[in-house]
């Protein structure tokens, strides 16, 4: 199981950790862990309960403004993406998604263009994932500390660890 | 993207910038500190957060924001145990005293990262007036962080993600009376300040 390039398209294997870079975008279906470390950028997991499919995307800036060369990066272009690998994952059947979002923590600007950045992200998923009916059923956004976010594939359970803090499940 | 050529003078250029960064850090915490630059690297961004190691480990980082010919942040970085000896050893206390960041443990690593940041910004200054350029650099009070390596990493580098998938980053070393200590200096250029840096090599 590997985060896959722009335009790859593969089957990931269960039982295995994959993580998912800036930018990137994972699918996996069955087990398996999806993962991705947060600071400002928002990691956003789709998940269709009854075929235990999932995708993760590590989401670092709201618009992509045309580019359309790394799709994970940029919000308009990673959803819809998300959703075309999980339909070619699963190929006839129809999809069923439910979303969870984690991150877009404001934690230091050092310039005024970064200081609102998460809080961008945000708005930006939720309008998109609102767009495509897609309910958002787990949250853990904000704040000024980072996260890292694991998706246990096998039951759709994301786990959010915080420096310092206790793990929260969504 | 800056060709290998490029890069290679840049180096150069950073090193004589870490010349009065390690003569400040020697004053300051009162032994041979040599602050080395690696090398100016040009990374892709999903490997970039990587540059400390583990991007999953919990670091400390001070980090300053660069405004004027220049933009961008500074940034000292070290795990728990490489952050309390640098206390120990400004408070003149026994190896091993600090152990948790309190107020006066982030006061001397953020004080040191104020006065390193600043020798090493002012002979970028003077480097810059050389070279017929405004020499105006001004640093912001640096701010402390205790993060996951990557999180904290994707914020200093969000200026530049905005406009490449390419980091441009210069990664330092710092030994300690000869001994490599766990810190690291990284300087990294906001997307706008890189056409002067190339500038800088005409």
């Amino acid at each position: 199981m590997t985060a896959q390039q722009p335009g790859a398209n593969s089957v990931t294997k269960p039982s295995l950790e994959t993580t998912v870079k800036m930018g990137e975008i994972a699918v996996s279906r069955d087990g398996g862990l999806l993962r991705t470390l947060l600071g400002s950028c928002l990691g956003v997991v789709l998940y269709d309960r009854r075929w235990r499919a999932a995708a993760m995307a590590h989401i670092v800036l709201p618009e992509s403004r045309g580019q359309q060369e790394h799709l994970g990066k940029f919000a308009d272009t990673a959803i819809p993406e998300m959703i075309r690998r999980l339909g070619s994952l699963l190929g006839d059947h129809p999809l069923k998604l439910t979303a969870k979002i984690a991150g877009g923590a404001n934690m230091f600007a050092v310039n005024s263009a970064a200081a609102t950045i998460g809080q961008q992200n945000v708005s930006a998923v939720e309008k998109l994932l609102d767009e495509r009916r897609i309910l958002i059923i787990g949250r853990h956004v904000g704040g000024t500390q980072g996260r890292r976010m694991a998706l246990d594939v096998a039951t759709g359970i994301v786990t959010i660890d915080v420096v310092g803090a206790t793990s929260t499940e969504l | 993207m800056l060709t290998e050529r490029q890069l290679d003078a840049l180096t150069a250029v950073f090193r004589e910038g870490a010349q009065d960064a390690s003569l400040a850090c020697s004053r300051w915490v009162g032994r041979t500190a040599q602050i080395v630059v690696q090398r100016v690297e040009q990374l892709d961004m999903g490997d970039a957060v990587a540059v400390l190691g583990a991007s999953e480990e919990p670091i400390s980082a001070c980090i300053m924001a660069i405004e004027g010919r220049l933009t961008g942040g500074l940034m000292l970085a070290f795990d728990d145990a490489s952050g309390w000896a640098l206390t120990d050893l400004l408070l003149e206390l026994p190896p091993g005293s600090c152990s948790a960041w309190g107020e006066l443990e982030r006061s001397a690593v953020l004080e040191t990262t104020n006065i390193v940041g600043c020798a090493y910004l002012n002979s970028l200054s003077r480097l810059l007036q050389r070279l017929g350029e405004p020499p105006e650099l001004m640093p912001s009070p640096p701010q402390f962080a205790r993060d996951y390596a990557s999180a904290i990493l994707q914020s200093v580098f969000l200026n530049q993600v905005m406009s490449s998938d390419t980091i441009f980053l210069t990664e330092t070393r710092f030994h300690l009376d000869g001994t490599p200590a766990n810190w690291n200096l990284l300087f990294v250029p906001d997307a706008d300040s890189i056409p002067t840096l190339r500038r800088m090599l005409a």
